[in-house]
């Protein structure tokens, strides 16, 4: 049984991603570590790594901190912050007779986080969770290469001293989340879809998955997940993604 | 299961941090030549448009003779060493050495062209050569560094643009364009027509250090010279003409120095209307910056309705030179001014006559009915008449 699950979701990725040339593949693994200091309160510590241009480019390493706070039953508070370390993509950008390249280039980006979530029960084992998240990005300014290309003469030029100008950034994001919840089971399938709000709907995650019981403080998981870009910002804009996640959570 | 999964997740860790090590950047650009904005360091003049130290350390250079005839082109000398292309007469020269390249022009053409493209300041010498062309710029310079042309001795040469542009992805923005420097040198003759924008144009500045420029720029055209970064006459004469309504004889976007040669403008448009809300008045020299003369003749007529003979946005300083500037249209939308400084007029040497037939002769700025406060005088001028429409200061 579980080892169908995991093949059906993996056969299921390498369908879907083949199928999609505009877009790009890549892979999230996290690790997660979580204390209960009382049964209201948590903490966490949370790493990320991310992929993109079909595995092959590292998109992004993170660590982040996090509590969270159970306000009732059914509705709990959440708030933390989180360090990206970021490999921003290229730009080209191409004038009337002159085009300018910027490379790639790692940076860093700070993230705070605000949340409130409800779950519910509907039926049976089936939970169905709301989680509205307000977060904060600010990329600071960054010193980066900037190239003048002359597509005549076949020549390219640094242009000293260009300066990324810092960004902050504010969105919402709202996920809808079904999951089916069997006490005991070893596996915890669930779906979700998530909307990035920033005065226009940005980006929507859909993603299906399960959480695997490992143990009483072990967990693992794994997902599928599509991303599609929309609204973005010129400067930010990134193509639309298929995801294989993998995590693990310990807690104690 | 759980064993199986855990390793599962350390081989993911592992290998993706192992593949996920390249990046995905264009490699379009990997084999392009590099270059540094300081290559020239050795013989920079950027950043001086006053031309003074403008001479060309010569390397190993490359001369390629270009002769016109008709609806071809003929080019001879070190052509191999370049890429270049024609198209009836419309020659293409493409220029990627470090050698400074010279070109030499001749010959006659109704319908041809020369577009360059070079990595590396370079010349052209007109000698005796007749270009018009009927659907873009005559000379259309694409290296942003120094171009320099020379008028050859003796010669008399032809420049003329065509009445509409074809459209291009290169900026074409007068019947000779240079996205860099222009210095212009020798002792014959150029006349450029322009009939769809601007005469001469730079994205750069401009230095005229001799030879006789005659510009003139139909009522379908706009300015006569035009240059983003700064104008200077240095020697040789320079004559003007312009036709169209808000037009100028020379737009300047920063520094505009007069030191020496002799410069005629005349401009007949009026004001130009099309913005409803801001009419642009037709001038002499329109300048953003410091409009500066210490020797020279500079004569301007203004003729049209509004016209004015020195539109500083900036202060005007004379300190040499004769300065005869004049207006002579009349004020229904547009007010004459002879010289107007919007910083101040200051004038310490030389000789400065500014007469205007309507409106005041002066305008620094000042909003006042007294001609004295109109204009800033250094030291004791021989002469000095103060009136409405008429200032004249002259010293020994």
């Amino acid at each position: 049984m579980e080892k169908r699950l995991i093949i059906l979701l993996l056969t299921a990725f390498t369908v879907v991603t083949q199928g999609h040339a505009q877009t790009e593949s890549g892979m999230i693994m996290g690790l997660e570590v979580e204390k209960k200091v009382n049964k209201q309160i948590g903490v966490g510590l949370e790493a990320d790594y991310r992929s993109r241009n079909d595995f092959k480019t590292t998109d992004r390493w993170s660590v982040g901190l996090n509590a969270d706070y159970k306000l009732t039953k059914w509705l709990k508070a959440d708030a933390g912050y989180t360090f990206l370390n970021t490999n921003f993509r290229e730009k080209i950008t191409t004038g009337t007779s002159k085009t300018k390249w910027r490379p790639s280039y790692w940076g860093g980006r700070h993230r705070l986080h605000l949340s409130l979530s409800a779950d519910h029960k509907v039926w049976s084992n089936l939970r169905v969770s709301l989680r509205e998240r307000w977060q904060y990005t600010y990329r600071p300014e960054k010193e980066v290469d900037r190239w003048k290309i002359d597509e005549t003469l076949k020549t390219k030029t640094l242009d000293t001293d260009y300066v990324r100008d810092g960004k902050a950034k504010h969105q919402l994001r709202s996920r809808l989340q079904v999951e089916w919840d069997k006490k005991r089971a070893l596996f915890t399938p669930y779906a979700h879809v998530e909307f990035y709000n920033s005065l226009a709907v940005e980006k929507i995650r859909y993603t299906v998955g399960t959480d695997i019981k490992l143990g009483k403080q072990h967990s693992a998981g794994i997902y599928y997940r599509f991303q599609d870009m929309r609204n973005q910002d010129e400067e930010d804009s990134d193509p639309d993604m298929h995801y294989l996640g993998v995590g693990y959570k310990f807690k104690f | 299961m759980k064993k199986s999964f855990l390793a599962l997740i350390l081989l993911g860790f592992m290998s993706g941090m192992v593949v996920s090590c390249g990046d995905d950047d264009t490699n379009s650009f990997d084999d392009y030549k590099n270059v540094t904005d300081d290559d020239d360091d050795d013989d920079d003049d950027g950043g001086n448009p006053s031309g003074n130290d403008s001479t060309i350390v010569v390397r190993d250079s490359l001369a390629i003779s270009i002769v016109w005839d008709g609806a071809t082109a003929q080019l001879t000398g070190d052509v191999d060493s370049v890429t270049f292309s024609q198209s009836g007469a419309d020659v293409t020269i493409t220029s990627n050495t470090d050698k400074f390249l010279e070109l030499t022009l001749s010959g006659s053409t109704t319908d041809g062209s020369l577009l360059v493209n070079s990595l590396k300041k370079y010349g052209i010498i007109l000698n005796g050569v007749s270009i018009k062309n009927a659907d873009g710029p005559a000379i259309n310079n694409q290296c942003g560094k120094s171009l320099y042309v020379t008028l050859a001795d003796g010669t008399t040469n032809q420049l003329e643009d065509g009445a509409s542009y074809a459209e291009s992805v290169l900026d074409q923005k007068g019947t000779l364009f240079s996205e860099g420097q222009i210095f212009f040198a020798g002792t014959g003759s150029l006349t450029v027509t322009g009939n769809s924008k601007n005469g001469i144009a730079s994205d750069d500045y401009i230095v005229v250090n001799g030879g006789t420029i005659t510009v003139n720029v139909e009522d379908t055209g706009s300015n006569g010279i035009k240059a983003n970064d700064g104008f200077t006459v240095n020697e040789g004469t320079l004559s003007i003409t312009v036709a169209a309504d808000g037009a100028r004889g020379i737009r300047s976007e920063a520094r505009t120095t007069i030191a020496g040669g002799n410069t005629t403008i005349v401009t007949t448009g009026d004001c130009d209307l099309s913005d409803s809300e801001d009419a642009s008045s037709a001038a002499g020299i329109k300048c953003d910056s410091l409009f500066l003369m210490t020797a020279g003749n500079l004569t301007i007529t203004s003729k049209g309705d509004g016209g004015k003979g020195i539109n500083c946005s900036d202060t005007i300083k004379f300190e040499g030179g004769t300065l005869v500037a004049k207006t002579t249209g009349s004020n229904d939308d547009g007010k004459p001014k002879a010289v107007k400084g919007d910083k101040g007029i200051i004038v310490s040497g030389g000789s400065f006559t500014a007469t205007c037939n309507k409106s005041w002769a002066l305008d620094n700025g000042v909003d006042s009915e007294t001609v004295s406060d109109r204009i800033t005088i250094i030291g004791t001028p021989t002469t000095k008449t103060l009136e409405k429409r008429k200032v004249i200061i002259e010293y020994q």
